[in-house]
């Protein structure tokens, strides 16, 4: 069943061209990854089809509703969610209170008291949840990003470079993480780097100056004469 | 339950107590029992202006030219139709509140400085109508000899009831203020001042709350603006004018913005000032604008929300650093 | 034409090309301030009138129109660095200064408004200075005061050599990279605390320099200041915060737009038109007519 449907989407941002008729699709319980160098448009894809950006021409289906232009606020409802290349949490709050902001969303149909629980210990918050948001590690960051995800219980979360300025025993542990998320919701993970979409996705998207290029399973990808020729051999794989 | 929770909410039950007293212990002597009249419009203004500016971030300078209009339009009623400030009060604040949220609308998508500075310039505009448009308003000459409201007999209310009835009201708004904030539309509301992208990621409707926001504001001025007219027993355009405005943000910033005692304090120590310096009324300007200032430069966070910092920052350094399993909280 | 006609006319294209040239000095002043320290000016209008006052008390103590100028624009410079020293430097490096900055200038146009009522307000109603020249040209059939022209002249020499200083010195671009990105100027090795400094005092000074020509052609009373910070603000907004040759356009625009309502209607619906225009371009296109 499909999950997510982009089709033609197209953005540029006066003269200069985001994104040119890139189409993607995504069924439920898939791993789907994209990548591509810097400046490619994927930061640009995400913040259209989470609804922060407009696009200027293009189609969106999300679990079978018609969602191009809608509002972060809508598709939030409807399970559509996602985090920062820059992570973003209510730095000024605590820990706890930036997890009940996140379940405000669901209210009575949320997670049970349990549930959140046992999503909070898994992720390693447990002990943090009278800290300041804001005086948390990166990676701790990154955990309660993930946290205030899924207490909304998400169909799909896009997740915009998630190892970004982790260590190397971080990026190790975050990958595990996120194998292990796969079970609770649909990834739609970007990277710019193989390594980590060769650990998580099923598929990969590749994106090129704006323009799909490429897409098909990791392996596959790998052996693209174009993806290797304007790609791979600029990027550590 | 934690400790300092404790301390606020008895701080607040024992100003509520203070404030219902006042009327009768200051019944003998009139100047007071006026400054005390006047304190308690302006702790009602102080809430409502935290709402919007310490809760959701905004700061919004038209907060007076709202009041006015709700003052202008309750004499219209009492004088032209004969309506009972009772039903006046409420109809007028009502309609004032709706302008206030369709003044506010076009400004939703501004932030930060030009929110501040479209509200200032829409302020700049109430003004220069209730001047220029003198039907309803008289002009700058202003209106006088505004009844107060009645009693149930019909005998005008008045002295120690009057004040009575002010300290209530300014008890109720704080108290709903204090209701609010723990609650869901409240802790959007803390989401929105915090970071309000983050906020619509997670699922809330930005706009919405802060129309509702703009409404519940523009509540508190409207309805003040009524006290203020009957209170004093005249107003003009200048009584509702961008001093005003932000003479009653400082006192939310001089007390402490996003907590329920810090305006209050900042009402209590601030609004009493222009009546003791009556002769000396420039002085109250340059003394103001030494404040913002002050406040801004120096204590961001106000007295009370100093007050507060300095009193965490001593339980950090006295404690020693242990986790705690923490069960999930309602 | 009748010679009332004549004179008419003349005053309003000499009122409107002298009120364009001050407006667009004192707008440029603030775009600049703005543009490059984040600092909205909200107490431009009080700068404006404490030149014109300070002129006024000197030419009234007997000093030379020539020597009051130079002494005027010395008092504005050493303001402006004591401001800059107590107040304005605490500021550089908070995130969001803008809102801060717009409430510290509200706070100083407070103070300042406040200490000129009870100084100047208690003195006179009007302040008028004594002409710089005397006498009448007549320029075709137009008459004009030669006050008006001299005026008139400086304005316009000053909007000049403000235009050269930042297209071709070296300050000029440091500026434009200061606006475009601090991050990358400060990258440049241009120091950026420097440049926020050196553009608070041009700024305050160009502003300064404008209540001074304005007292010099009109009489004037203590509410020039709050008209002249609406129109300087509602002139930014509209140009483009930051741009220059926008605060110059527009400036223009609204001098002309107050000599000629001037004629049938009070000045004040000219600033009622100003807040309106103002309005409309924060609602509908934040980022002025002549954004780059």
């Amino acid at each position: 069943m499909s999950l997510l449907e982009v089709s033609a989407l197209s953005k540029h941002f006066g003269g200069v061209i985001a994104l040119k008729n890139v189409d993607v699709q995504m069924r439920a319980g898939e791993t789907l990854g994209m990548i591509g160098p810097n400046g490619s448009g994927k930061t640009t894809f995400v913040n259209i089809v989470s609804g922060q950006l407009r696009a200027d021409s293009g189609g969106m289906r999300f679990d079978g509703h018609d969602t191009l232009g809608r509002q972060p606020h809508e598709l939030a409802r409807l399970g559509l969610t996602r985090s920062y290349q820059a992570v973003r949490v209510f730095a000024g709050l605590s820990v706890q209170k930036n997890i009940d902001t996140a379940c405000l969303l669901l209210a009575g149909e949320g997670l049970a008291r349990a549930q959140l629980q046992e999503l909070t210990e898994w992720l390693r918050l447990d002990l943090a949840l009278d800290k300041s948001a804001g005086g948390l590690t990166l990676f701790e960051q990154r955990r309660l990003e993930l946290l205030m995800r899924l207490a909304q219980r998400p169909k799909l979360i896009m997740l915009d470079e998630p190892v970004g300025g982790l260590a190397v025993t971080e990026v190790r542990e975050m990958i595990l993480l996120l194998q292990q998320l796969k079970a609770r919701c649909s990834i739609f993970v970007i990277e710019h780097t193989m390594r980590v979409i060769r650990e998580l996705a099923d598929r990969v998207v590749v994106l090129m100056a704006g323009e799909k290029i490429a897409d098909g399973p990791p392996a596959e990808i790998l052996r693209d004469q174009r993806v290797i020729e304007h790609y791979l051999g600029t990027v550590h794989a | 339950m934690n400790p300092r929770h404790l301390n606020a909410r008895n701080m607040g039950i024992a100003l509520a107590i203070l404030a219902l007293a006042l009327p009768f212990v200051l019944e003998g002597n009139r100047f007071l029992a006026f400054v005390f009249g006047m304190v308690m419009i302006n702790v009602l203004w102080a809430s409502g202006m935290n709402l919007l500016y310490g809760y959701v971030g905004l700061m919004p300078l038209m907060f007076a030219g709202i009041a006015g209009i709700a003052a202008y339009a309750m004499i219209y009623l009492t004088r032209s139709f004969g309506w009972s400030f009772w039903l006046a009060m409420p109809a007028a604040s009502f309609g004032a509140a709706l302008i206030g949220v369709l003044l506010g609308l076009p400004s939703l998508r501004l932030k930060g400085f030009y929110f501040t500075l479209c509200s200032l310039v829409i302020q700049t505009v109430l003004t220069l109508a209730f001047i220029f448009f003198p039907h309803f308003t008289n002009g700058d000459t202003g209106l006088n000899q505004i009844a107060p409201p009645e009693w149930f007999n019909g005998a005008p209310l008045a002295g120690l009831w009057f004040d009575l009835v002010l300290a209530i009201f300014a008890v109720a708004g704080a108290a709903f203020c204090a209701w609010l904030v723990p609650t869901r539309l409240g802790q959007r509301f803390i989401a929105i001042r915090e970071d309000d992208v983050l906020a619509a990621v997670l699922g809330i409707n930005v706009v919405r709350n802060k129309i509702i926001a703009f409404f519940l504001v523009s509540l508190y001025a409207a309805v003040g603006g009524c006290f203020y007219a009957t209170y004093v027993g005249f107003i003009s355009p200048r009584a509702f004018d961008v001093l005003t405005s932000l003479n009653i943000w400082l006192f939310v910033a001089f007390g402490g913005r996003g907590t329920i005692i810090g305006p209050i304090i900042g009402a209590v120590i601030l609004a009493p000032i222009p009546f003791l310096l009556q002769e000396l009324q420039a002085f109250k300007d340059v003394l103001s604008g030494v404040l913002i200032i002050v406040v801004t430069l120096v204590l961001p966070g106000g007295i009370y929300g100093e007050l507060l910092r300095r009193r965490a920052l001593r339980r950090a350094a006295a404690q020693p650093q242990t986790g705690t399993t923490a069960a999930p909280r309602t | 034409m009748s010679d009332a006609t004549l004179l008419i006319l003349a005053s309003t294209v000499s009122t409107g090309l002298i009120l364009g040239a001050i407006f667009a000095l004192v707008a440029a002043g603030v775009t600049i301030v703005y543009g490059c320290v984040w600092l909205p000016n909200a107490s431009n209008g009080q700068f404006f009138l404490l030149a014109a006052l300070a002129a006024w008390s000197l030419t009234g103590a007997g000093w030379g129109s020539a020597l009051a100028i130079i002494a005027v624009l010395a008092l504005g410079i050493v303001l402006s660095l004591l401001l800059e020293w107590v107040l304005i430097r605490r500021l550089y490096d908070v995130a969001n200064r803008n809102v801060a900055y717009f409430v510290v200038t509200l706070g100083l146009t407070q103070i300042m408004s406040g200490i000129f009522s009870l100084t100047y307000g208690r003195w006179s109603d009007q302040f008028t200075l004594p002409p710089l020249v005397a006498g009448i040209t007549m320029i075709g059939p137009f008459p004009l005061p030669n006050n008006r022209i001299a005026v008139l002249v400086i304005a316009f020499g000053v909007l000049a050599a403000l235009f050269a200083l930042l297209r071709y010195h070296r300050y000029g671009r440091a500026l434009r990279a200061v606006f475009q990105n601090r991050e990358a100027a400060a990258l440049r090795g241009v120091d950026v605390r420097a440049i926020y400094k050196l553009s608070f005092l041009l700024g305050s000074s160009i502003i300064f320099l404008g209540g001074l020509l304005f007292a010099l052609a009109y009489s004037f009373d203590l509410t020039v200041a709050w008209t002249m910070s609406v129109t300087a603000f509602a002139i930014m907004i509209v140009g483009g915060p930051g741009s220059v040759v926008g605060a110059l356009a527009v400036g223009l625009v609204f001098g002309f737009t107050q000599a000629i309502v001037s004629i049938f209607a009070s000045p004040t619906a000219a600033t009622f038109s100003y807040l309106a225009a103002m309005l409309a371009i924060l609602l509908f296109k934040p980022t002025g007519l002549f954004s780059k």
